[in-house]
């Protein structure tokens, strides 16, 4: 292999010495195969593409458990199959979120969700028809590292076969972290931070379209479809606000036209014209954030106030009545990524939706519908493996490694078994987001400027 | 074509051979290195419960006692003689996944997954926790001795307690740069301690100068290893062990040797390691190091020469380990062993003198060191080298 590649090589420098041919023209990408391609990374926006293959690309191999765990006897009795659950569900400050949390609202979802499917199951008369499940409610409150503690309480004190959760970025790391020690599976349904499943723990899967997936489509909308240049950053100081920009940023350099300033805000801020006054003075014919709903739908309030009229470009988490209810009548261009197609007419997805609603009076929303349908997977692992944390883990495995069809539609996992399913992008068209595929945004009929 | 580019194509020939194949090159041992054939296996079954859980999470010699940590509690094993200690004992945790002797007191320390830190000495456990002391986070992933000082490196921080004046250290975010604060082991010697840092990579203290230091994967990418030998191999570091000023770090992506000045990357496809999903390593010295992978025991015998011996079970129904010799990732002989753990998911390691210890998620083994030489030993005939 080595003596084809020092040939290629030797052709390559040669040819292009003869031919005359400037290092400046020559800026293609390296051929790469797609089996050897990541995430679903578009050829154009894979690291170093433009200079060289990497020496090594990972998570292209599923994840292995080698471990003893299978060998484990089922228990004789029971009184209950305990799941476990940890997620933002009571207010607190938070070393890890930057501030007072704000996650309440998303946990409370999830919760929801969770729960809906536990007591379905349940209703269908519990483990194999016999044994009631049990949820075991966990608050995921950030302080110095409490998930993992979390963890180990519901694994070693209160015998759970799985648990799901959480939200934050960093304490899902800290969950997960301890997951694979204790092994145990976690079923993640409402971090989209890229990373979380970037640490080859086999016992991790992850049901959501992460922000890898949302930023590629918002970065081919905002520099391929609508052609904008100069692109400021405003965001949110925080772990989320860092690390789920991450492929945009990177995306926006590989072509060519990298932010031309990126700029942060404390979680919990109301005034932003310092940053907008110094991104108007860089005349930036867009701006991206990444933060909750209520510091993007101020700063774009203020944006519009200044006679800012630039795209306005974010993450899921900005679409949300929230959203809308604070920018008002006249919020110009909007648009953001999101994970699943809230507008599906999918009949699973119409009966949860009705469900939901008839259970709690309320909407399903992203973290609820995830953390639903992330439960009824684990619950169809243990109804097929058994009572034994290493089979649910190889069943989980197994249903992440085809298509799986549930409320959100055709679920796609890539190796390392997380959601690989295209992304939607949401754009705020009088007064309501509407939902776009990718083919959709490049419809030669559909335009939106730029 | 042009002529001139055939002509260029014609003069590389006899550089680079025309082969068709992949067939990778012929190489030899530069020495004989040793191998463990003859091992002693430790089960909850076997030991008829004297050791009291086959879940062993770390394994640490001390002249002629074996202190296991597992999931049930600690265990003793001096002289063929077993003594162990759980809650019941007044063990503060259950779950022990790290140990540390301070050579001054002889005091034994704790690292207790969930449960804080705790001193066992003159037969009583003292208990550390968040409410009671300075540790950081009740996660304790691993302890280490430097000095006066006890290194905790917790899911939140790394701690350090100075047993003489009592004093608290906290190490994060806020005063070291830790990119994560997700710290994962520990280990100190010859005034450095270094700490492995999940989504950190390594931080490197001086005690002298009491400064930071941080190595990182240069290409700062999670998915891929841009070049081999740029740096460390990924930023998701899982222990850290540092012996004749020379630094082996672990990662859930390969191993990496770093000499001060340069770096050496192993995976699995590369090298001997029977895996690069790498739970624990240890340094034996500057030139060998042994690595805790999920599908076995992994040893960098000889740096300069890239002899490796790889312990495994080649075949899930295998009832013995086989140990292949190998140079670079091609295999030279293999040879038979007695190791008949069930499991080759490997979790710690280490030396007591000639022999080695490592513990699995289902047992413990011993490898006697019976005739043990460090390095390579001169091959005495064409034949032993050549099979």
């Amino acid at each position: 292999m080595k003596r084809g590649c020092f040939l290629f090589l030797g052709m390559g420098i040669f040819v292009c010495f003869f031919s005359g041919v400037s290092a400046e023209e020559r800026n293609d990408s390296v051929k790469v195969d797609s089996s050897e391609i990541y995430g679903d990374t578009p050829p154009e926006y894979l690291p170093f593409g433009r200079f060289t293959k990497p020496y090594k690309t990972f998570f292209l191999e599923p994840l292995e458990y080698t471990g003893y765990g299978r060998h484990i006897p089922e228990p004789e009795h029971v009184d209950t199959v305990r799941i476990g659950f940890i997620g933002p569900i009571m207010k607190t400050v938070s070393v890890a979120i930057g501030g007072p949390s704000h996650e309440e609202p998303l946990g409370v979802k999830m919760l929801q969700g969770a729960r809906m499917a536990i007591e379905e199951a349940n209703a269908r008369g519990g483990y194999r028809g016999k044994t009631p499940y049990e949820l075991m409610v966990h608050n995921d409150n950030g302080l110095w590292g409490a998930s993992g503690s979390e963890i180990i309480d519901m694994a070693y004190k209160e015998n759970v076969w799985a648990i799901l959760g959480t939200i934050d970025g960093s304490n899902s790391h800290i969950a997960i972290r301890v997951a694979l020690k204790i092994e145990i599976p976690m079923m993640n349904t409402g971090d989209t931070d890229p990373t979380f499943i970037e640490t080859n723990i086999p016992w991790v899967f992850r049901n959501i379209t992460d922000d890898r997936q949302m930023c590629y489509l918002l970065a081919d909308f905002a520099f391929k479809k609508i052609g904008l240049r100069r692109v400021a950053a405003l965001r949110a100081g925080n772990r989320y606000g860092r690390m789920s920009i991450d492929e945009f940023r990177d995306g926006a350099t590989r072509l060519g036209y990298p932010f031309v300033t990126e700029l942060q805000y404390k979680v919990g801020d109301t005034d932003f014209i310092p940053q907008l006054q110094r991104i108007q003075a860089l005349k930036a014919d867009g701006v991206i954030t990444y933060g909750n709903a209520y510091e993007s739908a101020l700063i774009l309030k203020q944006m519009r106030e200044m006679g800012m009229d630039q795209w306005f470009l974010g993450s899921d988490r900005m679409v949300t009545q929230e959203f809308l209810d604070i920018v008002g009548e006249n919020p110009g261009k909007v648009a953001a990524g999101y994970p699943y197609d809230p507008h599906s007419e999918d009949p699973l997805y119409l009966q949860f939706c009705n469900d939901f609603h008839d259970r709690f009076g309320e909407e399903p929303e992203t973290y609820a519908i995830h953390a639903y349908e992330g439960m009824k997977m684990i619950i169809e692992a243990i109804e097929k493996a058994g009572l034994n944390r290493a089979l649910i883990r190889d069943v989980l495995a197994e249903m992440t490694a085809q298509p799986y069809h549930s409320v959100t539609g055709e679920k796609i996992f890539d190796a390392v078994f997380t959601s690989r399913t295209p992304a939607l992008l949401a754009i705020l068209e009088k007064g309501k987001f509407n939902f776009y595929r990718y083919n959709e945004i490049f419809d030669e009929n559909l335009s939106w400027g730029g | 074509m042009q002529p001139l580019v055939i002509l260029f194509l014609i003069t590389l020939l006899p550089l680079f051979g025309w082969s068709e194949d992949d067939q990778p090159i012929q190489v030899n041992l530069a020495g004989e290195p040793y191998v463990y054939t003859e091992w002693e296996t430790f089960t909850t079954e076997l030991t008829n419960g004297a050791l009291i859980n086959d879940h062993i999470f770390f394994v640490k010699t001390d002249g002629d006692r074996v202190w296991i940590g597992t999931e049930e509690g600690l265990v003793l094993y001096e002289k063929g003689k077993w003594k162990s200690w759980t809650m019941e004992d007044g063990l503060p945790w259950k779950v022990i996944v790290g140990i540390a002797i301070s050579p001054k007191t002889g005091d034994v320390w704790l690292a207790l997954f969930g449960g804080g830190l705790a001193r066992f000495s003159a037969g009583r456990f003292d208990h550390f926790h968040q409410l009671n002391s300075g540790l950081v986070n009740d996660v304790v992933y691993a302890v280490t001795i430097e000095g006066d000082n006890v290194w905790a490196a917790t899911t939140a921080g790394t701690s350090c307690f100075n047993t003489v004046t009592g004093e608290w250290a906290i190490y994060t975010e806020k005063n070291a740069p830790m990119e994560e604060i997700w710290c994962y082991n520990v280990d100190a010697a010859d005034g450095k301690v270094y700490v492995a840092a999940w989504g950190g990579g390594i931080l490197e203290w001086d005690v002298e100068t009491k400064i930071w230091k941080d190595y990182r994967d240069p290409d700062k990418e999670m998915e891929i290893d841009l070049y081999r030998d740029d740096g460390l191999i990924h930023i998701i570091t899982t222990s850290a062990s540092y012996v004749d000023k020379i630094l082996w770090a672990s990662t859930y992506f390969g191993m990496s040797r770093y000499d001060g000045r340069h770096w050496r990357g192993y995976m699995d496809h590369d090298s001997g390691l029977p895996s690069s999903f790498i739970n624990f390593l240890r340094g034996r010295s500057g030139t060998s190091c042994y690595a805790c992978t999920d599908k076995g025991l992994g040893v960098l015998i000889d740096f300069e020469s890239d002899t490796w011996v790889r312990y495994n079970r080649d075949t899930e129904d295998a009832k013995t380990w086989t140990a292949h010799v190998m140079v670079g990732n091609q295999i030279i002989k293999s040879l038979p062993t007695n190791l008949n753990l069930p499991n080759h998911f490997l979790i710690c390691v280490d030396f007591q003198g000639d022999d080695v210890w490592f513990g699995t998620g289902h047992g413990l083994a011993r490898g006697m060191g019976n005739g043990y030489w460090n390095g390579l030993k001169e091959i005495k005939s064409a034949h032993n080298a050549g099979e």
